[in-house]
């Protein structure tokens, strides 16, 4: 019995021991781990390619900056569709007689042009959520869903304005923004929030 | 353990002493002086002083991205993304840190996006589940390549997190809290990751050592 515990005892010493030296030894490999390891293929000529075709940003580019855009695209694009529903011209019968031969030609091209622009954003975040696995929104802090209800809400209405007034090319532009900056916070969300 | 530190200091004493010259073919840098001249030229566009700073850089970025990402193919598909981004983004380098520095950083946030990118969140749930059962399994095979070191060949088969985490602070000198940052985890968890690390690396570098030990005395 006291062999045993004396066996013990010399092994659990032992255990400590190499305990200790594995930690110097650890510590001694990671010190002296080399800081250069070379590629086996030769990196440089596809590097080369890819700069070809790409260009330089601008210094002031700042890609924390990518976050803030949709905050402000939801405020302008409110602000102007407000200013542009309270400041647009009130309805002048005599522009609207003369404007009345074109007017179902223009309204059937531009409605067409919003039902297509609608359909591309809808397809570009339908591959967007795919190409990173259908995350769910409910997945995402409460304060980025209200921010991405708030752009949807933006574009929602300027594609309701655009019903009522489908020649205005400020709203096209608008709602195209509004798409756009939709679709980017969506991204930089997804790429932000599908961590390790 | 800043090793960060270290390296930036091992350069400029490495460094060989070769200028910056725009019509050589493999220049390298000889000096800061020399290195701050070929990024005023990469910024102006030069493919040659660029090709000079991938001369000098190239190997410690694949160096990282490898033990990063744990797989060859993906550590030379990213070095090289790492090199078109600071084409892009070379401009936004002012001099506040060091370039290795600054590109080490750069360096890590592509491969950050690039194991984000690659990995859908159920993925996720199994590397988790596997990180979990590695802790208990011992590996059945190291990597087999005799161009790296014992502790690379064990690195690279720790589970995820934990590889990253020790890289990050042990070898790239990153603190705990610009690691939690980085991988949007807690302090605390970066900490518990690399104990983890260190005690799995331990266990595997030791294994063959303790093993006779402990035989011996068993056999007594």
């Amino acid at each position: 019995m006291n062999n045993d515990n004396l066996k013990e005892s010399m092994i659990d010493n032992n255990k400590q021991k190499i305990e200790q030296m594995s930690d110097a030894l650890l510590d001694k490999q990671t010190a002296e781990l080399v800081p250069e390891i070379t590629p086996q293929r030769d990196l440089w000529p596809g590097i080369e390619r890819a700069i070809n075709h790409q260009g330089q940003q601008p210094s002031a580019f700042n890609s924390r900056d990518l976050f803030m855009p949709s905050v402000w695209a939801a405020s302008i694009a409110m602000i102007m569709l407000v200013s542009w529903v309270t400041l647009a011209p009130q309805h002048n019968p005599f522009m609207e007689t003369r404007l009345v031969s074109h007017s179902t030609e223009v309204k059937a091209n531009q409605a067409q042009l919003v039902a297509m622009m609608q359909q591309s954003f809808n397809q570009q975040k339908v591959s967007l959520r795919s190409s990173y696995g259908n995350p769910k929104i409910e997945l995402l802090p409460i304060a980025m869903q209200t921010e991405l209800s708030q752009l949807a809400k933006a574009r929602v209405a300027i594609t309701n304005a655009l019903d009522n007034d489908e020649n205005n090319v400020d709203l096209l532009n608008l709602l195209d923004f509004t798409q756009q900056q939709e679709l980017t916070l969506l991204q930089q969300l997804y790429r932000q929030y599908q961590v390790i | 353990m800043d090793n960060r530190k270290l390296q930036d200091k091992s350069i400029d004493i490495v460094r060989p002493k070769v200028a910056c010259h725009g019509n050589q073919q493999f220049q390298v840098l000889a000096s800061i002086d020399d290195e701050q001249r070929c990024i005023a030229q990469v910024k102006q566009g030069s493919q040659t002083a660029f090709h000079s700073l991938y001369q000098q850089h190239h190997k410690r970025i694949y160096a990282l991205c490898w033990r990063m990402l744990a797989d060859k193919d993906s550590a030379e598909d990213v070095c090289q993304e790492v090199f078109v981004v600071l084409w892009q983004k070379i401009a936004q380098f002012h001099g506040e840190s060091k370039f290795s520095t600054w590109l080490h950083s750069v360096a890590t946030n592509v491969i950050l996006g690039h194991l984000r990118k690659h990995k859908n969140w159920l993925q996720r749930v199994f590397s988790i589940e596997q990180a979990e059962v590695s802790i208990t399994e011992p590996k059945a095979a190291l990597v087999d390549d005799s161009t790296l070191s014992l502790l690379d060949q064990h690195i690279v088969e720790l589970p995820e997190r934990a590889r990253l985490v020790f890289v990050l602070f042990a070898v790239e000198g990153y603190r705990h809290e610009e690691i939690a940052q980085l991988l949007k985890m807690a302090v605390g968890s970066s900490k518990s990751q690399y104990h983890r690390a260190r005690q799995l690396l331990k266990e595997s570098l030791t294994a063959v050592g303790y093993s006779s030990i402990t035989q011996e005395f068993e056999h007594e």
